[in-house]
């Protein structure tokens, strides 16, 4: 906008919405931040606004003592790693045959496919099938029930398509078998693809608190997120007798633990932010 | 899309179609073989809950089975309309999808019009950029940041309206401010990540016409009237029709979260009420036939919304 006076009252009211926007959603994640370095006496009086009071690192001590939060962490990882891998594997792998125009049944199978993001048979169904299999209490039910995301298996598969064809066809006239096509050319190729939903398969492992709840049963194999909405319906639960504050106590305890879930997710999102916007777009453009 | 083995079957009458077939599949083995595993898991795991339905129909005992135990044929359905459960659940579901709609739609758009009002690249870049965060938050963490703000004993909103010398608010008791509370933390959630694809749209609007409308000498009002909003128009209307196909799709993973019994009254949709029937009280066929009958809602509001949107925009959703 050459020639055009750079701070107009117009640029500068945006401008100032535009900050406001911006601090509305950072100044609660700052807050738990805030909530869980201060002392617990002044957060249940509501003192803790902007920095900590009486600064300490007791509710970080608390966690790390903590009989399940460790633990709820280490299955996190666990169930994430092995979630997020099994879906980009078994993604990657079913996107390329759908991907081949004149390959066997695709119409059929792609009708198959697209058919289920309407037919949502609902929870009691899932349950039933996941306990038949005898998958309840255990961390298969929550990597092998969602294998695959159609949307995303969509994503890659329009992906694959827009790739071009000749190096797959040397290949091919080569001798390479499919299985080492896809293997070695195609996927090391779609590295950002994968990057783009692995990111959305990830985000959905970390956080997901309802299928771990309904189909975990021993405390022990718990992910983090239930653990923290054990919390939060404890302090839910004393929230009804307003005057005991101490039934408020684990607040600094929840906000730590909060903080430290929220790190990978927050060490990963300035980065993936360019797939967090690819991802988004390929599905606005899909959907 | 025919491929030459099916035309040539076509041709040749149908003995030699499954010969075709036959020789397409061989031809495909490769492939097919890298398939199996897609295919099990769709036959299985999206297909087989079909199968658990059939209890919607049935008096379901863990003891004898699906298949085993007695049909009632539509008894939970007729139980399910003919008492209160119905009437609450559609309107609950119903009306906090609807309002959630309406209300939370313009934040995204509006976002991204301010946002590519800013000329300074980096602070455009950070607004941006922070405006998303909540999308990578958990829905656990999200509802403990609406408890703590919300708190009627340390939390900063009630704080402010004591500051302004009125009585605390208990915002998640009551029932009048569900919905509210609701609908605020979805704008939050989700405003920022939404109003990604606006911004794509506008950056996909010819930088021409802009060039053109400034030597005619438009200002930046007239420009954002004349060319960004009529340029984005199209992408708006695609999603507000995919989004009213899905609205009845409320978020329960939050609302379980959120609610109480002080507000089932409001807040009790369909999802919740088939989890707490269902896996809590264990009711399994009468959780399974309202989960049936909320399916079949969405699947007829997500059918007519591609409907109006191959009237209106000459392609559907699809």
């Amino acid at each position: 906008m050459v020639g055009q006076p750079r701070f107009t009252l117009f640029s500068l009211i945006n401008g100032f919405l535009l900050i406001c926007v911006a601090m509305a959603t950072l100044y609660p994640v700052w807050y738990i931040f805030v909530v869980s370095l201060s002392d617990t006496a002044h957060v249940v009086q509501g003192k803790v606004f902007l920095w900590p009071k009486g600064l300490n690192l007791e509710a970080y001590r608390e966690v790390l003592e903590d009989s399940k939060i460790p633990r709820a962490y280490l299955n996190t990882i666990f169930y994430t790693t092995l979630g997020t891998t099994i879906n980009l594997l078994m993604t990657a792998v079913a996107a390329y045959p759908l991907s081949h125009k004149d390959f066997f049944g695709r119409k059929w199978f792609m009708l198959m496919i697209v058919l289920t993001m309407f037919l949502n048979p609902g929870i009691i169904p899932n349950y039933l099938l996941v306990q038949k299999l005898g998958m309840i209490d255990t961390f298969w039910a929550l990597v092998i029930p969602n294998a695959i995301w159609t949307f995303e298996l969509i994503i890659l598969k329009s992906f694959y398509e827009s790739m071009s064809s000749s190096i797959r066809e040397a290949a091919r006239i080569d001798g390479a078998s499919e299985f080492r096509i896809l293997f070695s050319i195609i996927i090391p190729l779609a590295k950002p693809a994968l990057a783009s939903i692995g990111l959305f398969y990830f985000m959905g492992h970390w956080n997901s608190y309802f299928l771990p709840m309904i189909y975990l049963n021993d405390s022990v194999k718990y992910p983090l997120q239930v653990v923290l909405r054990d919390m939060l319906i404890f302090n839910e639960g004393n929230r009804s007798n307003l005057v005991d504050a101490a039934a408020l106590a684990p607040q600094a305890l929840k906000n730590a633990t909060i903080v430290l879930s929220m790190i990978p997710v927050l060490m990963i999102y300035p980065f993936a932010q360019k797939y967090f916007a690819k991802g988004v777009m390929l599905g606005a453009e899909k959907g | 899309m025919e491929s030459a083995a099916s035309r040539a079957g076509n041709a040749a009458g149908k003995p030699s179609r499954l010969a075709a077939a036959l020789k397409h599949m061989k031809r495909d083995r490769q492939l097919l073989m890298l398939f199996i595993p897609c295919l099990a898991f769709y036959l299985i795991f999206r297909y087989g809950p079909l199968y658990g339905l059939l209890i919607a129909f049935k008096d379901y005992s863990v003891f004898q089975g699906i298949w085993d135990s007695p049909w009632v044929g539509l008894k939970h359905f007729e139980k399910f309309f003919s008492g209160n459960d119905f009437a609450l659940l559609f309107r609950n579901t119903l009306l906090l999808g609807f309002l959630n709609l309406i209300f939370s739609f313009p934040f995204p758009i509006l976002l991204a019009l301010m946002l590519n009002e800013v000329r300074l690249k980096w602070f455009k870049k950070s607004v941006q950029t922070l405006s998303y965060l909540p999308a990578f938050l958990s829905v656990v963490i999200i509802c403990s940041m609406v408890i703590d703000f919300l708190s009627p004993t340390h939390g900063i909103v009630n704080k402010i309206i004591q500051a302004f010398g009125f009585e605390p608010i208990y915002f998640l008791g009551e029932k009048a401010w569900f919905r509210p509370v609701y609908i605020i933390s979805e704008i939050w959630t989700n405003m920022g990540y939404e109003s990604i694809i606006y911004l794509a749209a506008i950056a996909g609007i010819d930088p021409t016409l802009y060039e053109a409308a400034r030597v005619d000498g438009a200002n930046r009002y007239h420009m954002m009237r004349h060319i960004t909003i009529p340029g984005i128009l199209g992408t708006v209307v695609v999603m507000f029709i995919l989004k009213t196909g899905s609205m009845i799709r409320i978020g329960y993973e939050k609302v379980l979260l959120l609610y109480s019994p002080m507000t089932y009254e409001v807040a009790d949709v369909f999802s919740t009420f088939v989890y707490r029937k269902g896996l809590l009280e264990a009711n399994f066929s009468y959780a399974a036939a309202v989960g049936l009958f909320e399916a079949l809602v969405a699947l007829v509001m997500l059918l007519a919304a591609n409907l109006v949107s191959k009237r209106i925009g000459g392609r559907g959703l699809w």
